[in-house]
């Protein structure tokens, strides 16, 4: 028993401090000590932080070229506060998987500039751009390369048959279809149904209006959540019904109630899990009534009482359907005034 | 003698494990609560600071620094003793499409340090909605409001047609910045005017940041045009405006194309917005010719390229 006692002792002795001779080795001391007093006192000198360049973005320093063995000297730490945009990229929390169909007009730049400085407060973003062009162009390649946000960029032509509709009844023509179809598709290709991550899938539009709140309501999302959207369906907003117990039983709209899925493109997300299950789930492109693309790709994936409610059991509102007016341009004339090699 | 080799053996037990706690607590738990401090108003600390630290090494000889950096994300980002101050004004009023603008806009402002926001509404009193709105997000604002008198005159909520929309309002934001800076207060500030329902790029703020008296640039879709821009020379000086509609105004530039630095407001209080009797697209000279006089532009965004 006695030497059992022994080596319990010499255990509990040597881990410790070899542990401890692993961490000096690879601090110097005098490093470390310094951590340990800066953190216990509450006063910490931070520098001014912004260097005033542009790009307010993360910079990386070089590390320490020499160990500096400076015995009973204790260095001064300086703290110095970095504002990086996007938040850093968590490993805990979900990725919200953002599919936006975007097309060349005067516009565009604008919508996508403001778009990206929404995007650029939410963490675990990753957004997936769908130009509908026949290749990728400049203006968003760089766009999306100096916004600093976690994107991928992608190209499909809507052909213009399609643009003008083949169905013989003159609804509008869905457009961004063929785009947000291409988005799942890369989806699909991107990610495993055995070892899905955890996401969800969820399609803005370039010209609406996100609050950062709606991002954290979807994060979590099991199968498909909905909320309420403004300034569609010819109201001030949309909503699901919803039942005493929280589930949803209807739709509070004026046009068409009674459509499977009476909600517009923004009121609703997707986990990704869910995608990633029911390969065969897309946007439908042909013989779609109007207002019912959406359901078009919902009824593949979730019936009514599986869907999520969000934003307060959705009594808030947290994104507006807002839509751009077309600038004006005509005193470009025929020739054109401003110089064309200037991007807008 | 047992008794003294336990205790030898409790000394060399307890001592490393509280240093190793010690050091792992630190160096797990420190970068989390990401301490920093603002004092420039409420600022949003719900995100987790980036886990990275990056150090290195200053060394002269006998001083040693160690710079510590963490690369963290708040909303509005830490307030700084260095840079200049920028004051939006935004006029606003009640429409269903205000709480959607102003988001979005509020959405870009978050990203620019040193940013203070002067919302002026159009209405009698500050309404809810906008005082919620500038609380929730956490930027440094200041909240004003002014009615433009209704023409009555006119059929339903028709305002004066002969004052234009957002003047009162930003002549008010003059007036609250000349009361409250002193002008031999050397806090270094530049102003601009923000409507809520256009776009900014966030190299915009850096851009204006160092303005000295009067800074222009161009704008996108005004006049008829994709942008409207001013002329500027080889020298670098601004001789012109590259317009279609009424190129010969003193400063033919929209609104959204100039800031000026908060001293010259401060300096020349009598400067304000014409509030009657201005021709349309005259509005922002009739400020302007009491500030700078064309030699003082200076012309942002790449000599004004971009």
């Amino acid at each position: 028993m006695l030497r059992r006692r022994n080596l319990l002792t010499t255990l509990l002795i040597v881990l410790p401090w070899a542990l401890l001779l692993t961490l000096w080795h690879q601090y110097p001391t005098t490093r470390y000590l310094s951590l340990l007093r800066k953190d216990t006192d509450e006063n910490v000198t931070s520098k001014a932080l912004l260097n005033g360049t542009s790009t307010l973005r993360e910079e990386g320093f070089p590390s320490c070229i020499r160990q500096q063995q400076n015995i009973g000297v204790t260095p001064k730490v300086i703290q110095n506060y970095v504002y990086s945009r996007p938040p850093p990229w968590s490993d805990t929390l979900p990725t919200i998987f953002v599919i936006t169909p975007t097309y060349t007009r005067p516009v565009q730049k604008a919508e996508l500039t403001r778009l990206a400085n929404t995007f650029l407060h939410v963490q675990n973003l990753h957004w997936v751009v769908v130009e509908d062009s026949p290749r990728r162009t400049n203006l968003v390649s760089n766009l999306l390369e100096k916004a600093g946000l976690n994107f991928t960029h992608l190209n499909v032509e809507t052909p213009k048959s399609l643009k003008l509709g083949l169905s013989w009844i003159p609804s509008h023509t869905p457009r961004g279809t063929l785009q947000r179809n291409l988005g799942l598709h890369w989806l699909r290709d991107s990610f495993s149904n055995t070892a899905p991550p955890e996401g969800v899938v969820y399609f803005a539009d370039d010209d609406n209006t996100y609050s950062l709140e709606l991002f954290e309501e979807m994060r979590y999302t099991r199968r498909v959540s909905v909320w309420p959207v403004a300034f569609v369906g010819g109201l001030r907003y949309e909503s699901p019904k919803l039942s005493p117990a929280g589930k949803v039983v209807g739709w509070k709209t004026v046009f068409d109630p009674n459509r499977p899925f009476a909600i517009d493109m923004a009121g609703f997300a997707i986990s990704i899990k869910l995608i990633l299950e029911k390969p065969q789930a897309s946007f439908k492109l042909e013989g779609v009534k109007g207002g019912y693309q959406e359901t078009s790709l919902l009824k593949d994936l979730v019936t009514m009482d599986g869907l999520e409610p969000k934003a307060a059991n959705c009594t808030k509102v947290l994104v507006w359907h807002t839509r751009t007016e077309r600038p004006t341009l005509v005193n470009e004339g025929k020739r054109g005034f401003t110089d064309p090699r200037v991007e807008v | 003698m047992p008794k003294r080799r336990d205790i030898l053996a409790i000394v060399l037990i307890v001592l490393p494990w509280t240093l190793l706690i010690t050091v792992w607590h630190q160096s797990t738990i420190a970068p989390l609560l990401a301490v920093h401090k603002d004092d420039g108003g409420d600022s949003r600390r719900d995100l987790a600071a980036g886990l990275d630290s990056k150090e290195y090494c200053l060394s002269d000889r006998d001083i040693v620094e160690v710079v510590r950096t963490e690369y963290v994300y708040t909303r509005p980002p830490p307030w700084s003793d260095t840079l200049p101050t920028i004051h939006v004004i935004t006029p606003t009023y009640s429409r269903p499409v205000q709480k959607a603008e102003l988001t979005r806009l509020a959405n870009t402002l978050l990203h620019v340090p040193n940013l203070h926001w002067i919302l002026v509404e159009d209405s009698q009193r500050r309404t809810p909605l906008i005082t919620r709105l500038l609380r929730d997000t956490g930027l440094n604002y200041t909240h004003l409001n002014v009615e433009t008198p209704r023409n009555y005159k006119l059929r339903g909520d028709m305002r004066d047609p002969r004052i234009p929309r957002g003047t009162m309002q930003r002549n008010l934001a003059l007036r609250w910045l000349r009361e409250t800076f002193n002008k031999n207060n050397s806090q270094p500030g530049i102003v601009y005017f923000a409507d809520d329902d256009n776009t900014y790029s966030l190299e915009l703020f850096e851009e204006m940041r160092s303005t000295r008296k009067g800074s222009v640039w161009p704008v996108a879709f005004v006049g008829g045009l994709r942008y409207e821009s001013p002329k500027v020379n080889a020298a670098g000086k601004v001789y012109g405006w590259k317009t279609v509609f009424d190129p010969h105004r003193p400063f033919a530039i929209d609104m959204a194309g100039f800031a000026v630095n908060l001293r010259l407001i401060l300096q020349r209080s009598q400067a304000y917005f014409k509030l009657r009797g201005v021709k349309g697209g005259y509005q922002e000279s009739s400020l302007l010719r009491e500030l700078v006089t064309l030699n003082d532009l200076e012309p942002k965004a790449a000599n004004c390229t971009k």
